[in-house]
């Protein structure tokens, strides 16, 4: 069974068009790499797949359950993980995250024990009850990451989620990624780090202009020309020719 | 206080059930609101707050002052008249009720209500429109109630003693549902507004009403009691008519009054069917039928910051305003730092809205005072005198402008500041302080001028160029005694309030000021001579102004 299904998505704001006739099926236990460049339409997606952006055209269903109507049914087993995202920063990492479960309407105690266990492996153990206003951005989305998951979701989607991490902690979570969808769950993730999407994707979405221009997995994409992802993500939304553009910057600096 | 709360908020669980809210939910976004307005150095209710280490002290602090004052007017009000003639002060007392309240919900409840930096936290999780919207209501209206609470206390207290217990606790309960329609009848705006107007516009459509509303209110403050001669009213009884009935105060006030007289006729029980229906159903009515679509409109209110290519006719009236500034800023800056300075004021102080709510109603209600004091006859000595205070005290408003020109919700960009070689940080200050000038001050004295000329004739014009000059040497007096800052630098309510003192000691100068100008027009063409000392005074001043060095200037 599919677990995301978009059908000929269409989205503006104001006039102008973003999404332009998505069409998507993605089933359990994937990991699926969705890559575009700035402005592509990669954010409106993963918003109207979480329900909040209803007033767009075509169908959209997340597990079986039409993103108009079920929103609220939807949000219950989906986790969600924005970029930089906001987080109410003058409260501890555990209250937060006893606020975020009872949203969830989870029991207190459970969350509290399981948000330890989690802060625990993530190695805050020592800041549970700071302030998170002195955080550095690695352990904001530490918390985040946590936040996004803590209630379990079917479906996970992440926007950008090894931002501002160590380099200890992005093997940790791209292991917890891996782990996560071999579980079965089915795992939705933008990224401008192209290293990472190739060795971690189980298949990859590339989307330009709001259509989707490649979909498949790396192997297969790389079938057509053989090269890294970041020059095949160059060539198919046309940016190709970095390098003259590089010169040229340098140039006009000069003057 | 927050435990008080939820404590009463667990009293009444089964009325959020009833009104389709996820209590648990509820319970823990209005628990997390509270604990973050206590740990925030300043509550988020903008105006009450400044220090405050670990608690809200100041809003307490605020709080106090409230109970005395509302306890002096309900002295004054409803301590003295007759058991019969008690009406109208009692319409008075819940008027004023009803305008802090109004007030306080229209300064700071648009924030509250369309937080927008709760979208990435809790729209995504699955929190109904109504909880959402129920949590934030009951979050303003704690605050509400604490406010109208203190403004009462005292006149609770007052008709406990003179008219026994139950005409007391009606009037806590009328203060209270005063509070609670005027959350309805904000409300009702915001969400008809959030319904009709397009979501890019609608930030700045409210911030335009807030604006307009603060000055509204602060105008008709001032000038309602002056135009209704107050004694005669006060004392007589009152005939009622039928459009009476359209002004909710007098609801209020006509329950109080059924159960002071007591009297039970038709009208006093339509006044106390009111005052009881219509806070109650105006939610009622705000939770069936406006509350559809509220996440959704609020996740729309971030979409606008999208960035959006310019069409062509854009970017010619925009190079057209560039080409027009460049040329103002060479007119009034001597060198390219503070030509830059001056444009980069100009054309912050137009789009950041925090800026105009805060600085623009202050302005207005300049205006409006002094529009009310040159209505009000008799009491402000000579005719002569009252023009000359108009136009000093409308400096005053001025100087507010200048203290929030520091300020900034973007206070962190000013790290170009540190890191661009600047050698002369004062052209950069000077360049703000004559935008601000050329933008706000200008077009405000012309405006106060005009009237002032058309009140008093125009052979007033020197009078009003030489306190106009005078205005200019305190602002810049202000801004040569305070900390400096380089302009947007600062976190709001970063800036702790000891202007007590130097706000006393600017006033006493431009009274001091004030005086002398009125000596200058008793002598025969004082002020015309008086002028150019004034102005090269300023002219000094700046140039003072323009030589601070980076060891003054203290960066946030």
């Amino acid at each position: 069974m599919s677990v995301i299904q978009l059908q000929n998505i269409y989205k503006s704001y104001a006039s102008t068009p973003v999404l332009k006739g998505i069409n998507l099926d993605v089933s359990a236990g994937q990991i699926v790499g969705y890559i575009g460049p700035n402005g592509a339409g990669k954010s409106t997606t993963i918003k109207i797949l979480i329900g909040m952006l209803p007033d767009f055209t075509g169908e959209a269903t997340v597990l079986g359950m039409d993103v108009k109507t079920q929103s609220l049914d939807i949000k219950r087993r989906i986790g969600y993980v924005p970029e930089n995202a906001a987080l109410y920063d003058t409260l501890t990492p555990l209250e937060y995250l006893q606020f975020i479960g009872q949203l969830y309407t989870l029991d207190p105690v459970h969350i509290e024990r399981k948000a330890l266990e989690l802060l625990r492996l993530f190695q805050l153990s020592d800041y549970t009850n700071a302030r998170m206003t002195t955080f550095s951005k690695g352990m904001r989305q530490k918390v985040l990451l946590i936040s996004g998951l803590l209630h379990n979701p079917d479906v996970i989607f992440l926007d950008e989620p090894l931002s501002g991490l160590d380099a200890n902690a992005v093997v940790l979570v791209k292991e917890i990624m891996r782990q996560l969808a071999n579980d079965g769950k089915t795992i939705f993730y933008s990224s401008h780090i192209m290293d990472v999407v190739e060795k971690i994707s189980d298949r990859i979405i590339i989307i330009n202009q709001g259509q989707i221009i490649a979909d498949g997995t790396f192997a297969e994409l790389q079938h057509q020309r053989p090269e890294s992802l970041e020059q095949l993500f160059a060539q198919l939304t046309g940016s190709d020719g970095q390098t003259g553009i590089a010169e040229e910057f340098v140039h006009t600096l000069k003057n | 206080m927050t435990s008080l709360i939820l404590w009463l908020l667990d009293r009444v669980k089964p009325l959020f059930r009833l009104l389709g809210a996820d209590y648990g939910q509820l319970r823990a976004i209005v628990q997390v609101k509270l604990t973050m307005d206590n740990r925030r150095s300043f509550v988020s209710l903008g105006r009450y707050g400044k220090p405050a280490a670990e608690n809200n002290s100041n809003f307490t602090r605020i709080l106090l002052v409230y109970t005395f004052i509302g306890g002096l007017i309900s002295l004054s009000i409803l301590g003295i008249p007759e058991r019969e003639k008690l009406f109208f002060p009692l319409t008075l007392q819940f008027s004023y009720v009803m305008a802090l309240c109004a007030m306080t919900l229209i300064t700071d409840f648009s924030s509250v209500i369309m937080d927008s930096s709760d979208n990435q936290i809790i729209l995504p999780r699955p929190v109904g429109n109504r909880t959402l919207w129920l949590a934030r209501i009951i979050h303003i209206t704690s605050y509400l109630f604490a406010i109208a609470l203190s403004l009462s206390v005292g006149g609770v207290l007052l008709l406990a003693y003179r008219f026994g217990p139950i005409v007391g606790l009606a009037f806590l309960a009328m203060s209270l549902l005063s509070a609670v329609l005027m959350v309805f009848l904000t409300n009702v705006f915001y969400l008809a507004l959030m319904r009709f107007i397009s979501e890019e516009k609608l930030r700045e459509v409210i911030n335009y009403f807030q604006i307009v509303m603060a000055v509204l209110f602060y105008g008709g403050y001032q000038l309602l009691p002056r135009l209704i001669d107050s004694q005669d009213v006060l004392t007589q009884t009152i005939a009622h008519q039928w459009w009476h009935f359209l002004i909710p105060p007098m609801w209020m006030a006509g329950t109080v009054d059924m159960l002071i007289k007591p009297v039970f006729d038709t009208t006093h029980l339509i006044y106390g069917s009111l005052a009881l229906l219509m806070p109650f159903g105006g939610l009622w009515f705000m939770n069936r039928f406006l509350t559809a679509g509220f996440t959704q409109k609020l996740s729309h209110i971030d979409s606008e910051s999208r960035p959006e290519t310019s069409t062509v006719a854009d970017q010619r009236t925009q190079s057209g305003k560039t080409r027009w500034l460049g040329l103002l800023a060479s007119w009034v800056t001597t060198n390219p730092l503070e030509r830059a300075a001056f444009a980069f004021t100009w054309r912050i102080t137009g789009r950041d809205r925090k800026f105009k709510l805060k600085t623009y109603p202050q302005l207005g209600f300049g205006f409006a005072y002094v529009v009310a004091m040159s209505f009000q006859r008799n009491s402000m000595g000579s005719k002569g005198f009252f023009y000359l205070l108009a136009l000093y005290f409308a400096g005053l408003y001025v100087m507010v402008a200048q203290y929030q020109l520091g300020i900034s919700d973007n206070y962190r960009a000013a790290w170009v500041y540190g890191s661009a070689p600047i050698k002369t940080p004062g052209d950069v200050l000077s360049g703000s302080l004559k935008a601000l000038i050329v933008k706000l001050l200008l077009p405000f004295y012309a405006l106060l001028s005009t009237y002032i000329l058309y009140r008093y004739g125009l052979d007033k014009i020197s009078d009003v160029l030489l306190a106009f000059s005078n205005s200019l040497v305190m602002l810049l007096c202000t801004a040569l005694l305070s900390t400096r800052f380089m302009p947007f630098s600062v976190e709001p309510d970063a800036l702790k309030q000891n202007n007590t003192a130097r706000g006393l000691l600017t006033s006493l100068t431009l009274g001091i000021i004030g005086l002398s100008h009125y000596g200058l027009t008793i002598l025969p063409y004082g002020t015309w001579i008086a002028l150019p000392f004034s102005v090269a005074l300023f002219l000094v001043l700046l140039q003072q102004y323009k030589k601070t060095d980076w060891n003054r200037i203290q960066m946030g």
